[in-house]
Order: structure tokens, then sequence, then C-alpha cells
């Protein structure tokens, strides 16, 4: 009972002991802080990752494989599986209006289909929108208004085509077109509330920025894109090229990938890397699959069938959502298994079950999922290991204390109180800083972790200091969640280090002769 | 220079009979200085009566302290040895000197008050507070949290009884040295000990004040508590109804 009194004292009479909770509270924040930016981090990470993957992937690189439109019937009647989608997976070239060119990853999709597997829809940027943005106080964004411009913007995105309207024909046509990546051009600017208005400049020969009338890539820009198609061998034939109009510009917020990806129509693809259907024609070698039907063969070829269309990839959803990864195995096992019916029903005419690969997103991402789990677990150990600072400064204050009370624990002794009270005194005492910076630490944490993307604007407004840039990581948002056990985790271990702290002055408390004690001056 | 007491009303009081409350035998203390022991005491013998106001007088470091912390089970006398008659301190039939840490704690709790020269007051409580921490410690806490009114009643009227009943929310720092003083009476009794040791109780303090402090001992002393003074001063330990001398080490009663 004196251990609770004394304890409320000493709290709110000595600035000594305060010190010592704000070293805990500022540990205990700082540890939910990295445990909750690297933690949002994976799991933005995973999310963004899964946006334009699929769950399950089968796919033959390069040359691909036929018959994929069997395969995703197959897939798309089993119960477990929600939608399927067939996708080229490439690089390429791509031209800019403005001179520039840069490799990119190319890959042909069907865009309703891809849409239901992916929700590539949901992240078309040039969209109309009813209300303005969490950021966007000053209504700037164009897409508040002209929403006929982007209904149709949006449709043309979905279906990865340009319509063009004239007087004559007010309906429009369709011309197959690509949607890029928000970043590939580097005609749209990210505003400080998070938006990409349309361009009013255009870069330089050497780098200036030039004003120029509104220009705006998916309403009047195209761009060139250059493939490599290769024969069935895997050897590359020659360059093509095709300028397409741009549909839309998408924002997964993930920056590798609004930075190198362009998407183009599936069929359009096929057509530019010989993968459409063409022509099996004979030759002394043996059977080779020309590229062109109407190519003239140095040998005079018979034409012995028809070579099907084909694609590298064909993207699964499951009906049930596999953050987990265990779901996604098993869905990835029951896909193997309908592949396997599949390649046993077209023998010999696509790759084999044994060697297509079919993987599962969180194999896909592995590495990078890998490498952020063990960063995240060792930028936790570093900092749990500097918060070990607490401990130790705990340890001196209650040891200074300790002296200090030399007399009154004399006189406590005297009075009755027994060695264990005495230890129990400061552990107690260990116990109500550890509790009273844990949770100011947690308050701390707790409005840094929802405030962190105003503090890091706010900084590089006024201290110029991005720490999070962009172009260096993943996303454009610094991602964070609280999570609750980790919260516990954390304040649990915050009131045991100023019990641990507590611990060794007060064994030496217990142990002091009271007589002495007394005496001392 | 027996004197006889009336019974104290009190639960933990002994019983009438004037027999000794506390008889302490051969006490011997050595201190070491490095290699050199310096025996304080050197076979102290004391025999305390219930009701009995007992001073011990000595010159400044003849070991009356050194007695008193013995008395009060507060620290350890010399092992007994071979050339030396066995040691004991009997309390009510108890050898405190055979006794267990717990039993020990348990003595200091619930049958001495200790009262000391400089006071001893915890500066961070108020003077209530300084008073019912002693009954804290003396009890668990929730024995303590049951009986918290009562014993703040007793607080006090202890508190009154000193005189100062009027200060019980100040600090100590905002007392003279007599009324801190009579804080430290007034927890000494809160746990109404059978023993009241003080320390030079008014050796810190002038004439009038100490005065004043030793008209409140010679109160107690009426309402019938058991009490050892420690003084160098004769006219202090006139008072008492007994004095012992403690020279060399050794009591010589008078
Ligand atoms: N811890 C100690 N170590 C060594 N000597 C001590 C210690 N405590 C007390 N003494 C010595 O014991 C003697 C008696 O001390 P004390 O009992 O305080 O005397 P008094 O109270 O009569 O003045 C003194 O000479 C003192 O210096
Ligand atoms: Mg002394």
């Amino acid at each position: 009972m004196y251990q609770l009194l004394l304890t409320k004292r000493y709290l709110s009479s000595k600035i000594m002991p305060l010190l010592a909770a704000l070293a805990v509270a500022l540990c205990t924040a700082m540890v939910i802080v990295v445990w909750s930016v690297m933690g949002g981090f994976l799991v933005m990470l995973i999310n963004s990752g899964r946006t334009l993957a699929g769950d399950v992937s089968i796919s033959w690189p390069i040359t691909g494989f036929a018959y994929y439109d069997d395969l995703i019937k197959r897939l798309e009647s089993d119960p477990t599986i929600a939608a399927a989608t067939p996708m080229i997976d490439t690089y390429g070239l791509i031209g800019l209006p403005d001179g520039r060119t840069e490799t990119v990853q190319v890959q042909g999709i069907d865009g309703p289909s891809f849409s239901r597997v992916t929700g590539f829809g949901d992240i078309l940027y040039w969209r109309p929108i009813d209300r303005p943005t969490e950021k966007d106080i000053g209504k700037q964004d164009l897409r508040l208004t002209r929403h006929d411009l982007w209904g149709d913007l949006l449709k043309g995105g979905l279906n990865l085509a340009r319509i063009e309207r004239s007087k004559a024909n007010p309906q429009g046509t369709e011309r197959p077109a690509v949607v890029l990546g928000i970043s590939v051009s580097g005609f749209n600017f990210r505003e400080p509330w998070g938006f990409f208005p349309g361009l009013p400049m255009i870069r330089g020969e050497s780098g200036e920025k030039k004003p120029v009338d509104i220009f705006m890539l998916p309403v009047d820009g195209s761009v060139t894109l250059n493939v490599l198609p290769m024969d069935s061998k895997g050897r590359a034939i020659e360059m093509v090229a095709r300028t397409f109009p741009v549909a839309n510009e998408f924002y997964s917020g993930l920056y590798e990938i609004d930075r190198k990806r362009v998407f183009v129509q599936l069929k359009a693809l096929q057509d530019m890397l010989k993968m459409n259907r063409a022509v099996k024609i004979e030759n002394t070698g043996g059977v080779k699959v020309s590229a062109n039907p109407d190519e003239e063969s140095f040998t005079s070829a018979k034409v012995v069938g028809e070579s099907p269309a084909r694609v590298t990839n064909v993207l699964v959803r499951g009906k049930q959502d596999v953050f987990d990864t265990r779901d996604a195995d098993a869905l990835a096992t029951r896909v193997a298994q309908i592949y396997r019916e599949f390649a046993a029903a077209h023998e010999g005419q696509v790759p084999d079950s044994t060697t297509i690969r079919i993987q599962t997103w969180a194999d896909q991402n592995a590495t990078m999922i890998g490498a952020v789990k063990k960063e995240t677990a060792l930028v936790l150990f570093i900092f749990c290991f500097v918060s070990l600072t607490a401990v130790f400064l705990v340890l001196a204050i209650f040891w200074a204390m300790v002296s200090e009370k030399t007399r009154d624990i004399g006189v406590l002794r005297a009075i009755g109180a027994s060695r264990s009270g005495i230890a129990g005194l400061w552990v107690f005492y260990g116990l109500a800083i550890g509790l009273a910076g844990s949770l100011v630490g947690f308050v701390l944490a707790y409005s840094v972790v929802t405030n962190i993307n105003a503090i890091h604007e706010w900084m590089g407004q006024y201290l110029k200091l991005y720490i999070w840039d962009p172009r260096v990581y993943y996303f454009s948002r610094i991602p964070s969640q609280l999570d609750p056990g980790h919260v516990v985790i954390v304040l649990l271990g915050g009131v045991l280090a100023s019990c641990l702290g507590a611990l060794w002055p007060a064994a030496r408390a217990a142990r002091m002769n009271p007589v002495e004690a007394l005496r001392f001056e | 220079m027996t004197a006889v007491a009336p019974p104290k009303a009190s639960p933990l009081a002994t019983s009438a009979s004037d027999g000794p409350i506390l008889h302490a035998q051969n006490l011997r203390k050595t201190y070491k200085l490095g290699r050199i022991k310096v025996p304080v005491l050197r076979g102290v013998d004391l025999q305390i009566r219930t009701g009995q106001s007992i001073a011990v007088l000595g010159a400044s470091g003849s070991g009356k302290s050194t007695l008193l912390h013995l008395l009060g089970g507060l620290d350890h006398a010399d092992k007994p040895s071979a050339d030396a008659p066995p040691p004991s301190i009997l309390f009510k039939g108890t050898d405190l000197l055979k006794a267990s840490t717990r039993t020990l704690d348990t003595f200091r709790r619930r049958r001495v008050g200790f009262v000391f020269q400089f006071y001893h007051l915890l500066p961070e409580l108020s003077v209530l507070q300084n008073v019912t921490v002693a009954a804290m410690a003396a009890t668990g806490a929730f024995e303590y949290w049951a009986n918290r009114s009562a014993i703040r009643t007793r607080a006090m009227k202890l508190l009154e009884r000193v005189g100062l009943g009027h200060r019980i929310m100040h600090r100590p720092a905002e007392l003279s040295g007599g009324e801190r003083q009579r804080v430290a009476i007034a927890r000494a009794l809160i746990n109404e000990p059978d023993l009241l040791l003080a320390d030079e109780p008014t050796g810190n303090l002038d004439r009038n004040t100490g005065a004043s402090i030793l008209d409140l001992f010679s109160d107690l002393h009426r309402s019938g508590q058991t009490m050892v003074v420690v003084t160098h001063d004769e006219s202090t330990a006139s008072r008492c109804d007994r004095i012992v001398r403690l020279v060399d080490g050794r009591v010589q009663n008078s």
C-alpha cells in the first residue's frame, strides 16, 4: 500500500522519473511507428502486387501456349475459380510524343476479363468523379467536370480502345489503343494533393519545361510501341513498331508498375508478336511455324495445317480471397489439376503439365515479399535493441534515486517494511513509469501513424525534407497499418523494459542495511 | 526505581503484569573497520518492564543508538561465541536474536515505534500521510483499504494529541523542528506499539521546544506507554522512571 502512495508522490514530485517515462514513450512510439509502416508497406506491397497479377498465373514465357480459350473455359467452369483471362507478357520500347523512348513492360490483355481477374478497371485514372479526393481542397481535379469526356475515356480504357467520334459518326468507332501507367509518359505531374492534372507543358530538348496548349495524352496523344517477335525456337525476328492512340492511364500506387507498364489490346499485340493464328508449313527440316501466313518460304513449302493463337499467360482469380498464402497454394493446386486435364486433351500441342509454370501471387512476389519481411524483422530488431537504452536510462535514474532515498528506505524498514516490500516499491515504481511511458508512447505513435502522410508533406513543404520519395519507393503514399496485436506486444515490452531497468536498483534498495541507511547523511 | 504504571488500553498491549516485556542479556556489538575490530557493546544486560520509562544515558559514541537498534530488531548483535555468555533479547518469551527476518519485520511493525533525532519524515508525504504510512507498512494493502477510515481517524486523533491537528496537509519541509518531531511521535504510535524507542528525540531541538517534546513523552508515559529514551542530557534522563548509563560498552544501573 505504501508502495502505491510513494509511487504516486514520487511520480508527481520528481523530474528525473518523468524523463525516464519520456524515454520509454519515445522508444515504444518509435518501435510502433516503424512496425506499422513496415507492416503497412508489406500489406500494400502484397495488395498492389495482387492488383495486376491475379491470384494464380499459368505461364509459358516468350513463345506462349495455344488453345488458351479452352483452358479458360475449363478453369471458369470450376466452382472455386471466379474468372480467368489470357495475357501476353513481354518487353518493348515506347516512343513518346516528346521524342523520348523508354523501355517498358508490355502486356497484351483482354480488357473486360482482365478487369474481372485483376481489378484493372478500378485503377483506371481518367474517369468521372463526383467528389474531390481527400487532399484536393481547391477542387482542382480535372475529373470533377466534363464527365462525358472522362466517361468515354473510362469505357475506352476498359476495352483498350480509343472511341473516335465525328459529326458523321456520332456513335464513334473504336481503334485499338494502349493504357499507360500514370508515370510512363512523364506528362502527368503529381501534385501535393495527389492527383495528376493534364499537362500544360512539355519537356524541351534540353529538359526544360516549355508551356504548350493543354495537351492530354489520353485525349489526343498517341505513342509508338516497339516489340520483338520471336519464333517458336525463341529466336528474335525483326522488331515491329506500331502507333497506338492512348485510351487511358492507370494508377496502381506501385511506382515501379506505374512507371514501367503499358497495356495493349491482346489481339493487336498478338499480331505484332506473330502469336496470332498462323498457317503451318512443311519444311525439309521438319515442321516450321511461319510467322506470317502470307510470307513466301524459301523452300516450296506445303501447308500442313494451322497454328492457333498463343498467349504467354493465363491469370486466374479464385472465388475466395487468397490473401493467406495457404489459400493461394490450394488454389494453385486446383489450377494445376485443371491444367493436367487440359494438357492431356491437347497432347503434344501445349506445354507439358510438368514443365508449365503455375505460380501464386505470393510465389511471383516471393523475393520482394521475403526481402521486405526480412527487412522488417531486421529493422525491428535494431530498433528494439536501440530501445534497450530505455532500460539503461531507467536503471541509471533509479540507481540515483535509490541513493537519494537511502534514508527514507531506512525509515521504511524501521517502521516495519520488509526487504521484499522495499524491492516491490521500486519495481512498482518502474511499472508505473513503464505504464505511463507506454501509454504516452502509444498516443504519440497513433498520432504519427495516422497522420504520417500529412507530417511528411508538411516536412517537404516547410523543411524541404522528402524522406519518402515516390521515385525511390514503390508507393506514392507512405503506407501504415496499426496492428492491435503488435501494439500490445510493444506496449508490454515497454512496461517490461522499465520494470527490468528498475530491478537492479530495487535489489540494491532491498539489500541495504537499515541501520546504515538511517545513519546515511 | 520500579514504576507502577496503569495498564495500557490497547489490544496490542501486554498483560497488566509488570514482568519484563523485554529482557536483553549479554548483548555484544562489534564494528569492523577494515581489519580492526571496534567493540561498542561488550555485554549489555537490560530489563524493561511494562509501563516503564527508561533513560539510556551515555557519552556521544558510547553505543546508545546501537543498543536501541538492537532492541528494536533493526540490527544484528554479534553472533554467540565460546568465550562469552550467550546473548539474547527476549520479547515476551521470543528471542529476537534467533528470530527470522519475517518475524523481525512483524515485530517492528506491530510492537515497536521508533523516534529519531533527525525526525526522518518522508519529505514527499503530507503530515497525515507520514503517520498513516506506518499503518500501511504494518498491514496488507487490502486490510489497509478496508480499515482506511479507522486508520485515518486514529492518525487524526494522534496528530491532535501531539498538537498538530490543524496542519495535517502540510509537508514536513513546512514545519519547524519541534513540529516535525511531533509528527514522528505520532507515526511511532499509530500501530499502538508495546515499546516506544526514542533516540535523542530532543537532540536537535532548542531547550524550550525540547522541553515541550519531553512533556509529551511524560504524558505518554502517564497513559501507560512503555518507552526507552536515549539521551546524553542528564535533565532529560531525570524525567524517566529509571536511568541506565552506558559506559565502556556495559550498563551501569544507577
Ligand atoms: N557502521 C559502523 N561501522 C563502524 N563503526 C560504527 C558504525 N556505526 C557506529 N559505529 C561506531 O560505533 C560507536 C557507537 O555509535 P552509536 O551507537 O551511534 O553511538 P551513540 O548513539 O551513543 O552516539 C561510535 O564510535 C561509532 O563511530
Ligand atoms: Mg546516537
